[in-house]
């Protein structure tokens, strides 16, 4: 009960931006914005473990500069605590302030889009796990970087990318450096490919994994502090002109995880909900 | 006396004829969902004297139709699909504007805008001399060119005087 009012609280109030606008919800990418386009998401995302279940949700926003280059930022915030590892895919638990570059765009038929994107970013401690190995660390600011290549079409989405975030030291302590990895393929069936004011719907498979490095606490590398996750799961994105509404689930492909240190980790689940305001704007002739 | 009338409402209806885009249709590269339509469909609205702006995503067709007495230019229309990271083919459009030039070298001038073509057949054998230093309506084709520039030639697959 405490958890879904918490829930609901989080998804009318705030936002998360694990999920990039209107795309799978877990995995990277490569859409950015239109020119002057505005776009904002809120959401929540849940890891439930052996030890409890944490939540993080946040308020994601995007600014195209150019029709190739995005800002974003993200406010995270974030409940309970589930004392499991570090994750950036799913973050909700860093301020991050950075900008997306689509450095390839090949647009040469209806429909379909072939794109690579870079993103750098840096990253500030936000709420903090209350228990576990990570709770009791000082923190410092990091710098997240990802790249992320694919195909958009009609029919067939297929993304690939790979992201990886480093952590500075605090008071001898420091957060592990997090490599994380995605690839998704998704489909809309030819009964679904509608007009543009009706809704829209494409369903994903995600595959997630990330490995997080050793955790240091006070000079000293912790012992079995480092993880590495396999995660596999369906997702569904429904959008109606400029709302979209996502949500999947995830379970467990491969872990190699430390259970007394991090418990195990069973579920992860997310729904997000995002905005996009697109300019009228044009110039003068 | 109401002979008198029309012939001064004609009259004054050919100074007031304007050289003005009256439809634009652009298939479009690249719009794989209904965000990308309805980016390029407020786009489009955004651009002054726009009426009505139909997206087909599955054909990547926009067809635009322009109010009477717009002064709209077509890098507008570029820069609106541009502007939401698209790329479109040739564009068909329909046109009124003044013919000027030669029956040899003919141009189109869209005066209200900087929007100036030389005009050349799609099909050869159109005969389009007598024309020359009147108000025409073209159905033409325009060339797709690189980002940030409009062809300065117009394939026109009909001219006719403007009335």
């Amino acid at each position: 009960m405490k958890y879904g009012m918490v829930l609901g609280c989080a998804v009318l109030v705030t936002s998360t931006a694990f999920a990039a606008d209107h795309g799978p919800v877990f995995s990277y990418a490569t859409p950015v914005n239109s020119e002057r386009e505005l776009s904002f998401d809120t959401g929540i995302f849940g890891r439930y473990g052996s030890q409890g279940t944490q939540l993080s949700t946040g308020s994601g926003f995007g600014y195209g500069v150019t029709p190739h280059l995005t800002v974003n930022a993200f406010l995270p915030a974030s409940f309970g605590s589930g004392n499991l590892p570090e994750s950036r895919i799913v973050s909700g638990s860093e301020w991050s302030a950075g900008a997306s570059w689509r450095f390839l765009h090949s647009v040469t038929s209806v429909g379909k889009r072939i794109e690579s994107t870079a993103s750098l970013g840096l990253v500030v401690p936000g709420p903090q796990q209350e228990t576990g190995v990570l709770g009791s660390l000082h923190r410092a600011p990091g710098v997240a970087g990802t790249l992320v290549t694919g195909l958009a079409s009609r029919s067939q989405y297929v993304w690939v990318g790979a992201g990886y975030t480093r952590f500075a030291e605090a008071a001898n302590d420091r957060r592990p450096d997090t490599l994380s990895w995605s690839a998704v393929y998704g489909y809309r069936p030819s009964r679904l490919r509608r007009g543009y004011d009706q809704w829209d719907y494409r369903g994903f498979a995600e595959l997630t994994g990330e490995h997080t490095g050793a955790v240091r606490s006070d000079g000293v590398i912790l012992p079995d502090s480092s993880s590495t996750t396999v995660w596999l799961g369906p997702s569904v994105l429904a959008i109606f002109k400029n709302i979209a509404i996502e949500g999947g689930v995830q379970g467990p492909l491969f872990r190699d995880v430390s259970e007394p240190v991090y418990g195990r980790e069973r579920i992860r689940f997310a729904i997000n909900f995002s905005y996009l305001k697109y300019s009228s704007h044009t110039s003068s002739h | 006396m109401k002979k008198i009338f029309a012939l001064g409402f004609l009259a004054l209806s050919a100074v007031t004829a304007r050289a003005e885009y009256q439809q634009v249709n652009l298939t479009v590269f690249g719009m794989d969902c209904a965000p990308c339509a309805h980016a390029i469909h407020v786009s489009m609205k955004g651009i002054q004297g726009v009426n009505t702006v139909d997206v087909d995503l599955n054909t990547g067709l926009v067809s635009i139709k322009l109010t009477p007495g717009n002064s709209a230019a077509m890098r507008q229309f570029n820069e609106a699909v541009e502007k939401n990271g698209f790329t479109h083919k040739d564009a068909n459009i329909i046109v009124r504007g003044q013919l000027s030039g030669s029956a040899q070298s003919p141009f189109l001038d869209v005066s209200g805008t900087k929007d100036r073509y030389a005009l050349t057949p799609l099909t050869a054998g159109t005969d389009i001399s007598g024309l020359v230093g009147k108000m025409v309506l073209i159905d033409g084709v325009l060339p797709k060119s690189v980002k940030g520039k409009v062809s300065d030639t117009l394939r026109y697959k009909s001219v006719t005087e403007a009335k």
